[in-house]
């Protein structure tokens, strides 16, 4: 754990420096990092909120509903905002794990529409295994969630859904991001899975 | 020889760009002193440097993949996938991996250290993706790398034969389709070694379970809804709804079909349960003539009972006990299902790639529901565009008169041409060819090719008499054929011909088959040959196999790309217990199947081809054991 700590340390750190340039200072690298804003990346609206919307730090995660380490700290994650009870949490949708990710994003993004993000994520956060559509389906089923309903939902808003998916794929890639999870807490990226303790210091830096 | 695969450099750039921002930061912040290295050790690797892929040409052709998985790091054996540039997927031959038990992501397969793929060998270049994870860390998305075309040289030049190669001629003990050890075998001539594929029945369980699977199939089925396993099915079905005559709505018409096709894919299902409980493939075991012949007799009773009720006149009695079988009130259904079941075992016994995977997937795994299943559901797929005949066709065909009277004729005739054509199996062929005529003379006569014409006839007249006088010209071609020894229905005269040795025919290069039918003739042809060489499952009663010959074998490419090699045609027309040792031990499930082995006599991975295969599927394939 040393080792883990000593980097969050660092990021901690960097953090603090950083925060007044923003996340503009992680990203600037060619044309396309230029149009990209600390705004854009923390606040954008059409991106579902949990936690505290009105919460001091924004903590961002990109992640993919089947990547194993997003869904295994998915419950201390949660635990920690919710003990925390002061944080802006952003799940952002980015499907790395082919067909069955995409639907789950689908399906979760159009339940936004329908105030029921927050039960849809949760769900197929608590799914465990590899997804396929008659899992996932079942697993929302489960949750008293009427797919169809969310697919309709989707399919109203899909040129929204779509964009927002692709926004945060290319974010992801101008920020240098190597896959899922990844977490931005106040303006400090952390590249990888982290646990309860990470993540309290990493709020704790984002607050000082 | 080896390549490295061309990195995305931009990708690369923005990354580096990134952390040189971030030292930059800490340089500036102070806290960064003497801990550059922190980053090298917890910062997750760009996945190219986690996953070293390195590409070589192995001498038995394709393209064999090594990655070099960095500490901590794991590659899923699942995500691995590769695909030509114009998108057709690649199997790629993989060793089985670590199970990683991971409580929210189950069981899955995952290499450390290293990984191993075998392609085929495949036109242009080729794109390979792959995902990984770091241990604890992060997922990666997919990386595609794209490799450059393999040029043939490489992949046979002998100076490209890896260090370790094992002589020839060494141990050759080891049985066939021994799983994974084909490379490392080395092979005597006269014996051969299978290739050990994923059967695509294992895939799709492995990706999505049951469901997947029925799904599959049933789509597969769908696919072959209009080969011509399932084509002879439409005239039936056709002939069991005109049978019904007047009064028939969408919805009896429906069910009919629907009774038909649910016996169909039984009996397909069928065909999984027989296969394991005794290892056959029951729809060859069925080409006997006893059961041949009975089904021809059935066609002829159905055709008789379509001219008989307004036409021949048959004795009351006689009415009643035939239409049982599918075409009267009574029983409809009964024979709706007698049919259907025959037909799938008999009428279109094909050997197509779903098929031979569902088989062999029970004959490997013991797993007969699920590959019965995958059988039903295939059946069901087939059945679709039948349904959707016996539904609205229905309501096309003529209520009542005259006009029904001559559609049930034409089908009468189908029904004889069934018959006739199921007979010529069994029959030698000229007399399958004296069957034709006289069936060409009775469709003659009944179309009023004799009948006699006036001034005042009309036009519709005119035509039924002309098209009877044709077919009576044909029967009569027919019947001169088969009196001169012809037997192909298509080419009669062919006996009269005299031999062409002239320059018209020495510029046609037919391709030669030595005919083999047991497993001690095709060893010894094998061991008499160092060339690679193709086996083709073929029989008379195979239905693309027709297909195969008009389309495949008469192809100038793949007629080039077979010269040199030895071609065998491995003649499953005559059943019996050789030919079925022949099918287990080339692991087939029956004709039509394509078996290519390099000169070594082994099965190159990825290149066996059952169903029918067009022109350059075979080509490829042939490309890969050269």
């Amino acid at each position: 754990m040393t080792r883990l700590n000593r980097r969050h340390l660092l990021l901690g750190g960097l953090a603090t420096a950083g925060s007044a340039a923003g996340l503009l200072l992680f990203s600037r690298n060619g044309a396309t990092a230029q149009d990209l804003t600390r705004e854009d990346v923390l606040f954008d609206p059409d991106n579902p909120e949990l936690g505290n919307p009105e919460g001091d730090v924004t903590l961002v995660e990109f992640f993919d509903y089947q990547c194993p380490y997003c869904k295994a700290n998915h419950p201390i994650l949660t635990d920690v905002v919710a003990a925390d009870g002061n944080i802006r949490l952003v799940m952002k949708d980015w499907p790395i794990f082919g067909a069955p990710s995409v639907r789950a994003a689908q399906l979760a993004l159009g339940a936004a529409s329908l105030d029921a993000y927050e039960t849809a994520n949760a769900t197929l956060m608590a799914t465990e295994g590899r997804l396929d559509d008659a899992l996932i389906d079942e697993a929302l089923e489960d949750a008293g969630l009427d797919v169809a309903d969310l697919q309709a939902a989707y399919q109203n808003d899909r040129n929204k859904w779509d964009g927002l998916i692709a926004r945060n794929g290319r974010q992801a890639s101008i920020l240098g991001l190597r896959g899922t999870p990844a977490f931005i807490v106040g303006t400090a990226l952390y590249p990888g899975a982290m646990d309860g303790e990470a993540l309290r210091e990493a709020i704790e830096m984002a607050r000082s | 020889m080896k390549r490295r695969a061309p990195y995305s450099s931009l990708y690369r750039h923005a990354i580096g760009e990134a952390f040189r921002t971030l030292a930059m930061l800490l340089l500036l912040t102070g806290v960064a002193a003497a801990q550059e290295t922190v980053f090298a050790q917890g910062e997750p690797m760009d996945p190219r440097e986690a996953f070293e892929l390195t590409v070589t040409a192995p001498p038995e052709g394709g393209r064999l993949l090594r990655w070099k998985i960095a500490e901590g790091y794991y590659l899923y054996r699942d995500y691995l996938s590769a695909k030509t540039a114009d998108g057709a997927s690649l199997p790629l031959e993989t060793d089985q991996g670590v199970a990683k038990e991971d409580p929210t992501f189950g069981t899955v397969e995952v290499y450390y250290d290293s990984a191993e793929a075998r392609m085929p060998a495949a036109a242009g270049p080729v794109q390979v993706t792959y995902q990984g994870c770091q241990e604890d860390g992060i997922c990666y998305p997919p990386v595609t790398e794209e490799l450059p075309a393999l040029s043939q040289a490489s992949s046979w030049s002998a100076t490209n034969a890896p260090a370790g190669e094992p002589p020839v001629g060494g141990d050759a003990s080891a049985p066939p389709a021994e799983p994974g050890e084909a490379d490392a075998e080395t092979v005597k001539a006269g014996t051969f070694t299978l290739a050990d594929d994923a059967g695509m029945l294992g895939g799709l369980r492995d990706r999505g379970g049951a469901t997947r699977v029925l799904l599959g199939f049933f789509g597969f089925g769908l696919l072959l809804a209009f080969t011509p396993c399932v084509l002879p099915m439409f005239p039936i079905l056709a002939g069991l709804l005109a049978g019904q005559g007047e009064g028939m709505g969408a919805r009896r018409g429906f069910a009919l079909s629907a009774v038909y096709v649910v016996a169909m894919a039984s009996a397909l299902s069928l065909l999984g349960i027989v296969a394991a409980w005794s290892g056959q493939n029951l729809q060859i075991v069925l080409q006997s003539p006893w059961a041949v012949g009975a089904v021809a007799v059935i066609f002829v009773a159905l055709a008789l009972s379509m001219f008989g009720l307004y036409d021949l006149r048959l004795p009351e009695a006689w009415n009643a006990s035939l239409s049982g079988a599918g075409s009267g009130r009574r029983g409809t259904f009964g024979g709706a299902a007698v049919l259907g079941f025959t037909s799938a075992l008999i009428m279109g016994p094909c050997v197509t790639a779903p098929l031979a995977g569902a088989l062999l997937y029970i004959a490997q795994t013991g797993d007969v529901a699920l590959g019965a299943g995958a059988l039903f559901a295939l059946g069901l797929g087939q059945g679709v565009p039948l349904l959707a005949m016996g539904a609205f066709g229905a309501r096309v065909l003529p209520r009542a008169g005259a006009w029904m009277d001559r559609v049930k004729l034409v089908f009468g005739f189908a029904f004889l041409a069934m018959a006739a054509w199921l007979a010529g199996r069994i029959v030698p062929p000229a007399a399958g060819l004296a069957l034709w005529a006289a069936l060409l003379v009775l469709a003659g006569v009944f179309a009023g090719g004799l009948d006699r014409l006036d001034a005042a006839s009309g036009a519709g007249a005119r035509m039924r008499k002309a098209a009877g006088l044709v077919a009576l010209l044909s029967a009569a071609l027919l019947g001169l054929g088969a009196a001169s020894g012809g037997d192909d229905p298509l080419r009669p005269l062919a006996g009269l011909r005299v031999p062409a040795g002239g320059s018209a025919e020495a510029g046609q290069t037919e391709l030669v088959f030595t005919t083999v039918t047991t497993v001690p003739e095709l060893e010894a042809v094998l061991g008499g040959s160092d060339a690679p060489t193709m086996i083709y499952f073929t029989a008379d009663w195979c239905v693309t196999c027709r297909v195969i010959e008009r389309r495949v074998w008469s192809d100038r490419g793949v007629q080039e790309a077979l010269s040199g090699m030895t071609v065998i045609a491995a003649d499953l027309s005559d059943f019996d217990a050789g030919s079925q040792n022949l099918l287990d031990q080339l692991n087939s499930v029956g004709p039509p199947t394509m078996i290519f082995l390099d000169a070594r006599g082994r099965e190159a991975a990825g290149t066996r081809l059952v169903g029918e295969p067009g022109p350059e599927d075979v080509i490829a394939s042939v490309r890969a054991v050269r």
